[in-house]
């Protein structure tokens, strides 16, 4: 163990604990997550702060970069308060206009505003937009108000209180008791009640314990960790002290993937703050309890998620996981007792720990309360970050916060749990987010991923893509898990290639059970869901791939024939223009025509043209076309 | 305990077994590829998954323990479906190249495909494409065939503490490799051969040799070290082919080092002897004929120095020749000058049976007290200092005694070099938690793995001791109780009042604060044990740091079984107490000892050497060559034509381990049974046998017809009688004396043993030299620097009485100031170099230069 905490002392000195607080007229809360930095949120500060210079509001108003908001559709997003205006796809060509009317002129500038879908009327208030209305903020709770890289904005916001309180109010089991009363459990996937998993490892007596938070977000299309340890990193910390405190654990980790540079950096940021004023260190507020924590970057390895290979992977061991027991409660981290706990978990503890368990349960289902936050990609209008209660029903979450289907499309599914959990088709939209009910549909709460899937979608290549990463990510440790997740993928990848045999639904399903029930860890235990729950719900689907050849969502290339329908084509020749291969031919009015030795299956035509009038056929309508 | 049920038998384990190891204690069988007894579990192969009653998931069996009435199933249809998915898995991608894979016949994977194996093959499509790693010496790697149960790689970091092996890459790609996919460098101890479960690791000089069932396997003890391991050793057609570790054989339970696996070979070495070979001058070898003139190119000393009578040569004789010959000529030297102008040395490579016969046929044929043994360098060393402080006899180690010690201390010994099995079981201690503390001055796979490592100073182990003492008395951690009956206390304390911290951190290097820490670890921890080697090849520590060690064992009161101090080869325990101890025939009457022997130009005119090679293996070689030339006749009785024998006047040839019964008595005092598993080739007979036809030639004798007298002998005679010898253990203070410094000798030449030779028999062995074949003089970088050395680049190391060439590597483990050498082999002349006093070698003061 390597402690450098004089050297962080020193690093800190260009951090001044005290800032000079102005007084600012209004303030705008600019997102800086990194979806809106990906859309220019960077452009969109240097700009706006010019205007404002401009414009002589230097002093009135501040602009401030806020951990992401959540509705990374439309970034860069911002809001102005007081007054809770909310703008988005804020553009640097905007920006003079909008400073002048609503800075100068007091007028909040509607060009900018949410729009509702129908009435295209304007919505100024955030909590008008529907995308905010269902949510319910907690773990996401400072989102957009505070400025990350300030620990005294959090500490504006009640931050450190519930750590003051667990330190010397409270016992080490009290602590543990709320937790446990409160019902909470692990946000990592599998839901171990968090309570317990504390209690389990407070009881073994050690010299050293280690308090450890799993920042390793691997799964595709995740981000909700990253969005909170970039948009409030106090509050996982806060919440790594108040589990120190209950286990007895002097020192921690925060083990966050290198790729994720940000939060890194701000998680850095705000320990060295923590140890500047005393909440990390020797005898924090005086209570006798010391804590230290440092960050670990991990490779990127999806694997290196799970516990003990994330251990492993601390230990700087290649990152394996190992059988249990012994628990990481017994032995972890160098074979001392240990406990692990994800990102989101963590950032909840201080809100239990200041309202009480029974304030945590009054969201929720019984065996799953409290919130949940859900990283809302896809297909959906509007792609974001999002917290909700349990027991949201899943229609609500895709159709009132997702703002439904791009381009009006039909819902098909919902993937949930990324590469360890399941498709959940249309008939099973009603069902509430919960642990047990998601488990139910062959799927898993999982981290909190949420891919909504439309007709256009392939469910064969949906179950490719994620055993693609499943076995390339797979350790090569247990036998089940190296070879079964090659053959599998090597199984799809003939049935999307048009090699696939009708035997071989049977042993895809076969071999998938017994990944399941031998594999080693998490990542085997889960790795086919992706594939037995297609099979499950969209069998038609690998038998249209088999039997006919056909991928009717157009997805496989070898496995589907574009063709324009003659009775509906009016020859606006869009889909000539959008030919990347110049496979389509044609005079202006006249129906067009693919040829199809040219055509690379690319879709393009498919999504250009406004009157439906490209179909998509079995690989066998290409022989019958005649030239 | 815990009480359970597996397969419907009631089972009662240790809390904290897993399910697997209570199934084969219980001689139920689950099939496994991944699990090792030596080894944490792993769970990677997942074919030991077993059905525990109420769970509905799968065990793994192997890191599962038992709970109180778990009801196991080790075989329903579930588990038969789920073994067989695994290995169908597993054939994806092994090659099934079983026709020319060395392991088929005795493979895991082979044998666990045959019992659940299906006989079609789903998904048959990807096969690994790594080409064979052949580059290494002895081990070769097949990662197609490996199906990455890990146990290599885990045996090698784990148990071997060497970690030579890894895995590169992760899911279905990845290889078990050397880092970086180099050449495969390491202990070369084989283990990983053993543990394979496929044929990804294979034996390199075994490979096509023979397929496992035309093979006869045989056990055998091992040759070299003490600790007399077991070796199963595979015969065909009359020849070892290949020697293994069988788990759970032996004292060493399977568990083999490098000279063990591949070292037997030396009996197959190109100069063994055939014939009893007769010194001739050329006066009359006119009447040879060529025969005999072909033989001079063969036999003669290459080196005219060494050659006691350059213009003379050997020739072959027959048995009834050579021994009408040695009896003519001791008859003569006994009636003109004595009997006790003879005399014999026996060696630690003989069986008991042997060394029994040369003690017998010296004292009754001859009449002669005048016999000693090689044993003398090293376990006779340890044996006069345990009777000096403990009053007791018979000092024996136990091979398990580090396992349940809080504290270990090693006072500059790797003895995972001299005596590796037993190294094992210290790094398995410290894995369990033992605080292993060792006094080195170079770096070691001990220092490596100890808990707290401490750089003395060569040579300074008695200073260290002796400090370590002042700091327990100074804090009274020492045992007031058993003090006060313990002589020579007072004279202790005298001396240590001399061994301050600060003049014992000067004279060792150390701090004061590592001295102290170290002094208080030792001497808090509730159980401890020292442990060191003497022997011929090591030159800084001799029988005082034997007693200073015995000293701090007497100030904590310890038991005396808390030193342990390993005889150094197989049967160095038996032949020294066959030929000197207390039980043994001699001990009545003094005859002369081996310095005398050796180092005394007029003490004998005649000596009978038997297995033994003083020309190489002992200090100061010049004066003993110069002493066996002057002999008026030396008889070297051998396997191979040693640099000793090269100057006898009579040279017999003798069987080697492997084609004679007996016994050998390892470092536990425990006689193991050796077995003739090969005849020799041509004419070697056993040592014994040669010993009594001399008799019979000589007219006399002995009564011996068969081994089995002279086992019935030995045993009625005293092993089965431990001594009765029992006086008082008392101080025997031992002051440090620095080795003389030199300005023109300023380098300290430090002897080790290297790990893959074991004396200098070890070094005929074609498979161990081709790890290392030659002497190597380890230099530090500084050092190396000042005096312009590269690596591999030939240097002159000069001492007061001669020089030699070798070859020198720079190397950081080394410290300033000295420079480490091996003395196995014959061509480099180390002992030529040496100086000895009171019988130990010493540190010797040379100058190396840069060779340009």
């Amino acid at each position: 163990m390597r402690y450098k905490r004089d050297e962080r002392y020193k690093r800190n000195e260009r951090y001044n604990a005290i800032n000079a607080m102005n007084n600012f007229r209004a303030n705008i809360m600019l997102c800086a997550g990194t979806g809106c930095v990906a859309s220019g949120a960077t452009n969109v500060k240097s700009v706006l702060e010019d205007e404002l210079k401009k414009k002589g509001l230097e002093d009135e108003i501040k602009v401030v970069l806020t951990g992401c908001n959540g509705y990374c559709a439309k970034g860069p997003v911002m809001s102005v308060y007081p007054d809770d205006i909310f703008y988005q796809s804020v553009t640097t060509e905007e920006i003079p206009k909008l400073v002048e009317e609503h800075f100068l002129k007091g007028r909040p500038y509607e060009k900018l505003m949410f729009k509702e879908p129908e009435k295209k009327s304007a919505v100024p208030l955030m909590k008008d937009i529907p995308f905010f209305k269902y949510q319910v903020l907690r773990v996401l709770r400072n989102k957009g108000l505070i400025d990350p890289e300030k620990i005294e904005e959090y500490i504006a916001r009640d931050g450190y209180q519930a750590a003051a309180k667990a330190l010397t109010q409270m016992t080490p089991e009290d602590v543990i008791n709320v937790i446990k009363d409160s019902g909470i459990r692990g946000r990592g996937g599998a839901g171990f009640p968090t309570g317990m998993k504390w209690e389990f490892c407070s009881k073994v007596r050690s010299d050293v314990k280690f308090m450890l938070c799993n920042g390793d977000e691997g799964d595709p299309g995740a981000f909700m960790d990253r969005s909170v340890m970039e948009a409030d990193p106090h509050a996982v910390i806060e919440g790594m002290i108040i589990g120190a405190r209950a286990i007895g654990s002097h020192n921690g980790y925060i083990y966050v993937r290198a790729e994720y540079p940000l939060a890194v950096k701000r998680l850095q940021l705000a320990i060295d703050q923590c140890y500047e004023a005393g909440l990390l260190g020797k005898n924090i507020f005086d209570s006798g309890f010391d804590f230290d924590l440092e960050i670990y970057q991990g490779a990127g390895a999806f694997v290196c998620g799970e516990e003990t290979a994330l251990m492993r992977s601390i230990e700087g061991k290649r990152g394996m996981p190992r059988p249990r027991p012994p628990f990481p409660a017994h032995k972890g981290l160098w074979d001392k007792p240990s406990v692990l706990n994800n990102v989101e978990t963590l950032a909840q503890i201080p809100l239990i720990i200041m309202n009480g368990a029974d304030w945590y349960k009054s969201l929720g289902t019984e065996k799953s309360t409290g919130t949940k936050v859900f990283a809302l990609t896809g297909a959906v209008n509007n792609i974001g970050l999002i917290e909700v209660p349990m027991g949201t029903p899943l229609k609500t979450i895709i159709f009132d916060i997702g703002g439904g289907i791009k381009k009006g499309r039909k819902f098909k599914a919902v993937q949930m749990g990324g590469p360890s959990g399941g498709c959940i088709p249309e008939s099973l939209i009603d069902i509430p987010v919960t642990y047990e009910d998601v488990v139910k549909t062959g799927a898993i709460m999982g981290s909190g991923g949420m891919v909504v899937m439309d007709d256009n979608n392939c469910m064969v290549s949906t179950a490719k893509f994620f055993l693609e990463f499943t076995a390339d990510e797979s350790c090569g440790k247990c036998v089940p898990c190296r070879v079964g997740t090659r053959i599998l993928l090597d199984m799809l990848i003939d049935i999307t290639e048009g090699r696939g045999k009708e035997s071989d639904i049977e042993p895809l399903e076969d071999l998938g059970r017994d990944i399941i029930a031998a594999s080693l860890c998490g990542l085997g235990q889960t790795a086919p869901n992706p594939i037995l729950t297609t099979i499950r719900y969209f069998k038609d689907e690998y038998e249209s791939h088999i039997k006919d050849k056909w991928c009717k969502a157009g997805v496989c290339r070898s496995l589907c024939t574009f063709m324009i329908d003659e009775k509906t084509c009016t020859g606006c020749g869009a889909c000539m223009r959008a030919c990347p291969a110049k496979a389509i031919t044609g005079e202006k009015k006249k129906p067009h025509n693919i040829m199809q030795e040219v055509c690379v299956r690319c879709r393009s035509c498919y999504e250009t043209c406004k009157f439906n009038s490209i179909r998509i056929l079995p690989a066998s309508a290409r022989e019958k076309v005649i030239w | 305990m815990v009480t359970l049920t597996i397969d419907g038998k009631t089972i009662e384990v240790e809390e904290g077994t897993t399910i697997l190891e209570a199934a084969l204690k219980n001689g139920i069988r689950i099939p496994n590829l991944c699990y090792d007894r030596r080894l944490k579990p792993y769970g990677a192969c997942r074919l030991c998954v077993v059905e525990v009653e109420g769970q509905p998931r799968l065990f793994a069996s192997c890191s599962s323990p038992v709970t109180a009435g778990m009801a196991v199933k080790t075989d329903t249809p579930k588990l038969r479906k789920a073994r067989q998915t695994v290995l169908e898995l597993m054939l994806v991608h092994h090659p099934l190249d079983c026709p020319l894979c060395d392991k088929a016949g005795e493979c895991d994977l082979q044998d666990f495909a045959y019992d659940y194996g299906k006989p079609e093959a789903r998904f048959i499509r990807h096969r690994k494409k790594a080409p064979p790693d052949v580059r290494g010496p002895l081990v070769e790697l097949t990662a197609n065939r490996c199906i990455l149960c890990g146990k290599c790689v885990r045996l090698c970091d784990e148990h071997q503490g060497r970690g030579a092996l890894g895995f590169i890459g992760r899911g279905f790609p990845t290889v078990v490799q050397p880092a970086f996919g180099e050449i495969l460098e390491c202990d070369y101890c084989g283990q990983c051969i053993d543990a394979c479960p496929t044929g990804a690791l294979l034996s390199k000089p075994y490979k096509f040799k023979a397929r496992p069932w035309f093979l006869e396997e045989k056990d055998t003890i091992c040759p070299f070290c003490g600790c007399g391991c077991t070796l199963t050793l595979g015969i065909r057609d009359g020849e070892i082919l290949r020697s293994r570790g069988v788990e759970g054989i032996g004292q060493s339970k399977g568990n083999l080092c490098g000279r063990g696996r591949f070292g037997f070979d030396y009996i197959y070495s190109k100069n063994r002897l055939k014939t009893p070979l007769i010194r001739i001058t050329p006066r009359n070898s006119s009447k040879l004929g060529v025969k005999s003139l072909e033989l001079k190119d063969k036999f003669q000393s290459q080196d005219s120095s060494l050659n006691p009578h350059p213009s003379s040569f050997f020739r072959e004789a027959s048995w009834t020749e050579a021994l009408n010959y040695i009896s003519e000529n001791l008859r003569s030297i006994s009636e003109q000058h004595g009997p006790s102008s003879i005399g014999a040395i026996g060696p630690h490579r003989c069986t008991n049976e042997d060394n029994h016969m040369l003690q017998k046929f010296m004292k009754n044929i001859i009449g002669s007290n005048n016999i000693d043994s090689s044993a003398a360098f090293g376990y006779a060393v340890v044996e006069k200092a345990w009777e000096t402080a403990f009053g007791q006899k018979r000092h024996s180690i136990n091979l398990t005694s580090p396992l349940d010690k809080e504290a270990i201390l090693i006072v500059e010994s790797d003895l995972t070099v001299t005596h590796p099995v037993f190294g094992l079981n210290i790094l398995q201690a410290q894995r369990e938690g033992s605080k292993i503390i060792v006094a080195d001055s170079r770096e070691t796979k001990l220092t490596r793995h100890s808990s707290q490592q401490l750089g003395i100073k060569p040579g300074t182990g008695i200073a260290l001791l002796n400090g370590i003492m002042k700091i327990i008395m100074d804090q009274g951690l020492f045992n007031k109780e058993t003090i006060s009956g313990i002589a020579g206390f007072s004279a202790l304390q005298t001396l240590l009042n001399d061994y301050t911290p600060e003049k014992v951190c000067r004279i060792t290097g150390l701090t004061e604060a590592e001295l102290t820490a170290a002094s208080e670890t030792y001497a808090r921890a509730k159980s401890r044990m020292i442990s060191l080697t003497i022997s011929a090849s090591e030159n800084t520590k001799g029988m005082d740091t034997v007693l200073a060690a015995a000293n701090l064992i007497l100030l904590l009161g310890d038991d005396p079984g808390s030193l342990q101090i390993p005889a150094e080869y197989s049967n160095s325990f038996g032949a020294y107490h066959l030929l000197n101890g207390s039980n043994g025939l001699n001990n009545s009457s003094t005859g002369k000892d081996i310095f005398e022997m050796l180092y005394n130009p007029d003490s004998i005119r005649a000596l009978y050497i038997m297995g033994e090679d003083p020309a190489l293996n002992f200090p100061d070689t010049s004066s003993i060559i110069n002493k066996l030339t002057s002999l008026d006749f030396l008889v070297v009785q051998d396997i191979a034509l040693t640099e000793t024998a090269k100057l006898a006047h009579v040279v017999l040839p003798a069987s080697s381990w492997a084609e004679k019964d007996g016994t050998f008595t390892n470092a536990e005092g425990l006689i193991q049974q050796l077995q003739k598993v090969i005849d020799a080739a041509e004419q070697p007979l056993p040592d014994w046998r040669i010993l009594k036809d001399l008799a019979l030639s000589m007219g006399k004798d002995t009564g011996i017809r068969n081994i089995e007298d002279i086992t019935k002998a030995i045993t009625s005679s005293f092993i089965l009688h431990p001594s009765s010898f029992n006086s008082q253990p008392c101080f025997s203070p031992i002051n440090y004396s620095p080795a003389e410094k030199s300005d023109t000798y300023p380098m300290a030449l430090i002897l080790r043993d290297i790990l893959q030779h074991s004396g200098s028999m070890s070094s005929r062995s074609k498979s161990l030299d081709l790890v290392a074949s030659e002497a190597i003089l380890e230099i530090n970088e500084e050092d190396a620097k000042k005096l312009g050395i590269a690596d591999n680049s030939h240097v002159k190391v000069s001492s007061s009485r001669t020089s030699v060439y070798l070859k020198a590597r720079v190397s950081d483990e080394i410290p300033e100031g000295a420079v480490f050498v091996s003395l196995h082999f014959p061509h480099a002349k180390i002992n030529t170099l040496t100086s000895h006093s009171n019988g130990m070698p010493s540190i010797t003061m040379v100058k190396i230069e840069a060779v340009k």
